[in-house]
C-alpha cells in the first residue's frame, strides 16, 4: 500500500521507531498478538513505509519496514506489565488519527510520549478497596449472606493490598499469587470464626477470586483463535502457573484454618 | 433477597477488576452493565432448564457481541469492556471445592487403611467432578467472549 508522496519524506528510522513504540505499548498494556502486530503494521504504513513485517513473541517484538528497496529492522524487549486499558485505547485512537492523516509524525511522537508518562487513573488504596468489594460481590453471587459478604470484602481487600505491594517489589507472579491467596483466605477464614455465617463456603470460595488471571486467559484464547498458537499457549501457561500458585496458597490456608 | 436482584452484584464484582485494569473512567458504567447483562443471561438460561455450561457460553456470547458493538460505536477496544464483564462468571465455587477435595486426599494418611481407601475414592470423585465442571465453564466463557473473532471473517497477515 503506497502512501501519498508528501508522507514519504519521513526517514525510515523514524517510521521504525514510532511504529515499534506504538506496538510495544499495545503489547505491554494487554493487547493480544493480532492487535500488536496490526498496530505496528498500520502505523508503519500510515507513516509512509511501503511494507512492514512484524515478529511478536511473548517477550520480544520486532519489525522490518521497507521503503524503495531500503530496509530497517529493530527488536525490542517487551516484558509483561499488567493490563492498562487506558493506554491500549489511547494508542488505538492515535493509530487511527495517523491513518486518517489528522496528525503528523511529530504530533504522534509527542502523544506517544505523553501516553507513556500518563499515570494510572486510580490510586492503589482505591483499587485494593474496590477489589475487596468485588470479591464481596462474588460471595453474594455464590449465595452468601451479609456477614459472608463483609468478611470476604475485608479478606480480599487485604490480599489485594499485599498483591499490589509484592508486585511493586518485583516478586515473581507465582509468589505473589501464593502469598496473596494465603493472606486473603486466612483473613476471611479467621473473621468467619469470630462472627457466625451460615454460608462460609461462599465466602471462602470468593475470597481468592481477585487473583484470577483473566487477561492472560482471554488474550490466550483470542491468540489461539487468531492462529497465533505459540503466543496463545504461552499466555495460557502463564495463567495456569498463576492458578497453581493460588491453589497452593489456598491449600496452605485451609490446613491452618 | 430476590434472585434476580442478586444479579446486580455482578456490577461491583466487575468494577474492582475494571479499576485494576485501568479502564478509562467513562467506560466503567458500560463494564458494569455488561457484567450484569452477561450474568443475568446465564441465570435466564439456567432457569429455562439449561445447564450452567450452556448458560455460561450464552452469557459469554452476549458479552462478546455487545462489547464488539459498543466498541465500534465509541471507537474503543472490545476487550476493555468484555474482560472485566466476563469475570463475575468465573466458577469460583467449583474451583474451590476441587482444591478442597485434593487437599482432603493429601491429608488422608491419618485414617486407617481401609477407610482411607474409601474416602480417597469419594474425595477424588468429588474433586474431579468439580474440576471438570470448572474447566468446562471457563472454556465456555473463553469461547463466548471470542465469539466475534470466530464469527467475523479475518484476513491472515
Amino acid at each position: 500500500m503506497l502512501m501519498p508522496p508528501t508522507r514519504a519524506t519521513l526517514p525510515l528510522q523514524e517510521i521504525l521507531e514510532l511504529s515499534l513504540l506504538a506496538g510495544l505499548l499495545v503489547h505491554q498494556s494487554g493487547g493480544d498478538t493480532a492487535r500488536t502486530s496490526a498496530t505496528i503494521r498500520r502505523m508503519a504504513l500510515a507513516l509512509g513505509a511501503s511494507r512492514a513485517d512484524t515478529v511478536v513473541s511473548s517477550l520480544n517484538i520486532g519489525v522490518t519496514v521497507e521503503q524503495d528497496k531500503l530496509r530497517e529492522t529493530a527488536f525490542r524487549k517487551a516484558p509483561h506489565m499488567g493490563a492498562n486499558f487506558t493506554m491500549l485505547t489511547a494508542v488505538a485512537r492515535l493509530v487511527e488519527a495517523v491513518e486518517e492523516q489528522r496528525i503528523d509524525a511529530d504530533t504522534a511522537r509527542a502523544q506517544l510520549d505523553e501516553i507513556v508518562r500518563q499515570p494510572h487513573f486510580y490510586p492503589h488504596w482505591l483499587i485494593a478497596m474496590l477489589v475487596g468489594v468485588s470479591c464481596g460481590g462474588f460471595a453474594a453471587l455464590f449465595g452468601g449472606d451479609t456477614v459472608a459478604i463483609a468478611c470476604t470484602t475485608l479478606g480480599s481487600g487485604t490480599g489485594m493490598a499485599l498483591r499490589l505491594f509484592l508486585h511493586r517489589r518485583h516478586y515473581v507472579p507465582f509468589m505473589f499469587a501464593m502469598a496473596s491467596s494465603l493472606t486473603a483466605m486466612l483473613v476471611t477464614g479467621l473473621l468467619l470464626k469470630l462472627v457466625h455465617s451460615g454460608t462460609q463456603e461462599a465466602a471462602m470460595a470468593a475470597s481468592v477470586l481477585f487473583l484470577i488471571p483473566g487477561v492472560p486467559f482471554i488474550n490466550g484464547a483470542a491468540d489461539l483463535f487468531h492462529a497465533n498458537y505459540l503466543n496463545g499457549m504461552v499466555r495460557i501457561m502463564m495463567g495456569v502457573l498463576f492458578v497453581i500458585g493460588i491453589a497452593v496458597g489456598v491449600s496452605l490456608a485451609l490446613r491452618i484454618l | 433477597m430476590n434472585a434476580w436482584l442478586l444479579e446486580l452484584w455482578a456490577a461491583p464484582a466487575a468494577l474492582g477488576f475494571a479499576l485494576l485494569f485501568n479502564v478509562p473512567p467513562r467506560s466503567l458504567v458500560a463494564c458494569c452493565t455488561l457484567a450484569v447483562l452477561g450474568h443475568a443471561s446465564r441465570k435466564a438460561v439456567v432457569d429455562l432448564g439449561g445447564d450452567i455450561v450452556l448458560g455460561t457460553l450464552i452469557g459469554g456470547v452476549v458479552i462478546g457481541i455487545t462489547a464488539e458493538w459498543w466498541a465500534k460505536r465509541h471507537h474503543m477496544i472490545p476487550t476493555v469492556y468484555s474482560i472485566s464483564a466476563a469475570i463475575p462468571m468465573v466458577p469460583g465455587t467449583f474451583m474451590y471445592k476441587a482444591v478442597q477435595g485434593l487437599l482432603g486426599i493429601a491429608t488422608l494418611s491419618r485414617l486407617p487403611a481401609g477407610m482411607a481407601q474409601d474416602s480417597a475414592q469419594q474425595l477424588l470423585t468429588d474433586a474431579s467432578i468439580n474440576a471438570v465442571k470448572a474447566s468446562m465453564i471457563l472454556m465456555a466463557l473463553a469461547f463466548g467472549i471470542a465469539a466475534p473473532i470466530l464469527f467475523l471473517p479475518h484476513r491472515r497477515d
